[in-house]
């Protein structure tokens, strides 16, 4: 059985627009709680009732969302939603910040032999990637690094979510200096 | 030797040597230079011939090829420093493994992508705060367009026009008139005048002339109840200076 606080949680995830945090849901409730718990318990509830939808831990936050079975609905009404995929040249950039963030463009460019400026203000503009900081030293060229954004794109939960990122990690071993801090909390 | 490539579908040219390397099961430690720089050059001149812009990357890489090549021909230098003499494709194996890794984590993403797109968020419009009600309309039909459009021309500061016309009724022409109406006889009812009055100003000019003529002593008014018929009373007297006064 839900209970009233199940319900506010679940009326917070239909109003919000943007994964619903912990903290925020602590701030509507004016009480300290477990989000992670109550979303699963109304996960639960969704799962015994056949609920259309079911609530997603996505970029450190919850998002109610449809389930997969009716994407093919879904998409043939709002046409809109049929997501535009990535380019392969967007894709590789991207999977470059994303596992070696910050990252100056020439690292890009570098790694994957072609200029990369084109593809990389695509990204910005999809909200996917976000320059954060100078790198010290000459030009002090900006470091690019991935938006919660991206994180909801993929459908992960923090950038340690990542498909093989120990793999990844331990090809740059060598070159440690590169790795993300929030990276090395993971291991 | 028939080509058989997708052009555009690399993304560079670690990408085109990755092909190579995949579709000849190439083992990338051990690339033959000469084969693949052969490769390498003849797709250039595919894509020359098909007059396709060559991005610089893809000459650098030819440059580079030609050069790893023209080293591997030469007598490698006795380096008695060292245990091995440093194999100079060492630089391009490390490119291309760099670069396949991130093209494999691109095709996990890609992957993630598909994923996850299926999954629609439950997607709620927030009232933004700096919301101006102004610049909404619900609910709105062509009637309450209408209605609005109405409310706005009445609140607009509206253009007044005053017709000044010139009064061509005078005093003395209704003199004149009520002096031919009474003609033989001394008495004469106030509405025989008015009935013949066509609006507001003959009225008000009609009453000034029959001031003008009680002042001048022409005529005398007499009334028996309040509200009730105006007698008007015709003097005997010559009206000559009368018409002078006017």
């Amino acid at each position: 059985m839900l209970s009233p606080t199940h319900r506010i949680i679940e009326a917070l995830l239909f109003s919000a627009r943007e994964p619903l945090t912990t903290e925020q849901a602590c701030l509507a409730l004016q009480e300290t709680v477990d989000l992670g718990i109550l979303v699963n318990e109304l996960n639960e509830h969704y799962d015994q009732s056949q609920s259309p939808v079911w609530i997603q831990s996505v970029a450190e936050g919850y998002r109610l969302m449809t389930r997969p079975e009716f994407d093919p609905y879904v998409r043939r009404l709002f046409q809109s939603r049929g997501r535009v995929k990535l380019s392969a040249s967007a894709l590789e950039s991207l999977a470059i910040i994303a596992y070696k963030q910050p990252v100056t463009r020439i690292d890009i460019d570098a790694i994957r032999g072609v200029d990369s400026g084109a593809t990389l203000r695509t990204l910005i503009e999809k909200n996917l990637v976000a320059a954060r900081g100078r790198q010290d030293g000459p030009g002090r060229p900006l470091l690019y690094c991935t938006t919660p954004h991206f994180l909801e794109y993929f459908g992960l939960n923090t950038i340690r979510d990542l498909p093989g990122i120990k793999e990844i990690e331990a090809l740059f071993s060598d070159s440690a200096e590169q790795s993300e801090p929030q990276q090395d909390a993971s291991e | 030797m028939s080509y058989n490539v997708k052009l555009n579908v690399f993304e560079g040219p670690l990408d085109l040597l990755l092909f190579f390397i995949k579709r000849d099961e190439i083992n990338i430690y051990d690339i033959p230079i000469a084969d693949i720089t052969r490769e390498y050059l003849t797709y250039i001149g595919i894509m020359e011939s098909l007059n396709l812009h060559i991005a610089g990357e893809f000459i650098v890489m030819a440059a580079m090829l030609i050069s790893i090549k023209a080293q591997m021909l030469l007598p490698r230098q006795v380096n008695q420093e060292a245990e091995e003499t440093e194999d100079p494709r060492t630089e391009l194996v490390a490119m291309l493994l760099e670069y396949k890794q991130f093209k494999e984590a691109a095709m996990r993403l890609r992957s993630l992508e598909e994923y996850q797109a299926r999954y629609h968020a439950v997607q709620a419009h927030n009232p933004t705060t700096d919301f101006d009600p102004d610049l909404f309309l619900t609910d709105v039909n062509l009637l309450d367009i209408g209605r609005f459009f109405k409310k706005l021309l009445d609140k607009m500061p509206r253009p007044t026009y005053y017709q000044i016309e010139t009064i061509k009724t005078t005093i003395s022409q209704q003199s004149q008139i009520i002096r031919a109406l009474f003609e033989n006889r001394h008495r004469m009812r106030f509405s025989e005048i008015a009935r013949r009055l066509k609006n507001r100003i003959e009225v008000v000019v009609t009453f000034l002339a029959i001031l003008e003529m009680i002042r001048a002593a022409e005529i005398s008014v007499s009334q028996k109840t309040v509200f009730g018929e105006l007698w008007l009373t015709r003097k005997v007297q010559e009206p000559a200076h009368v018409i002078a006064n006017s």
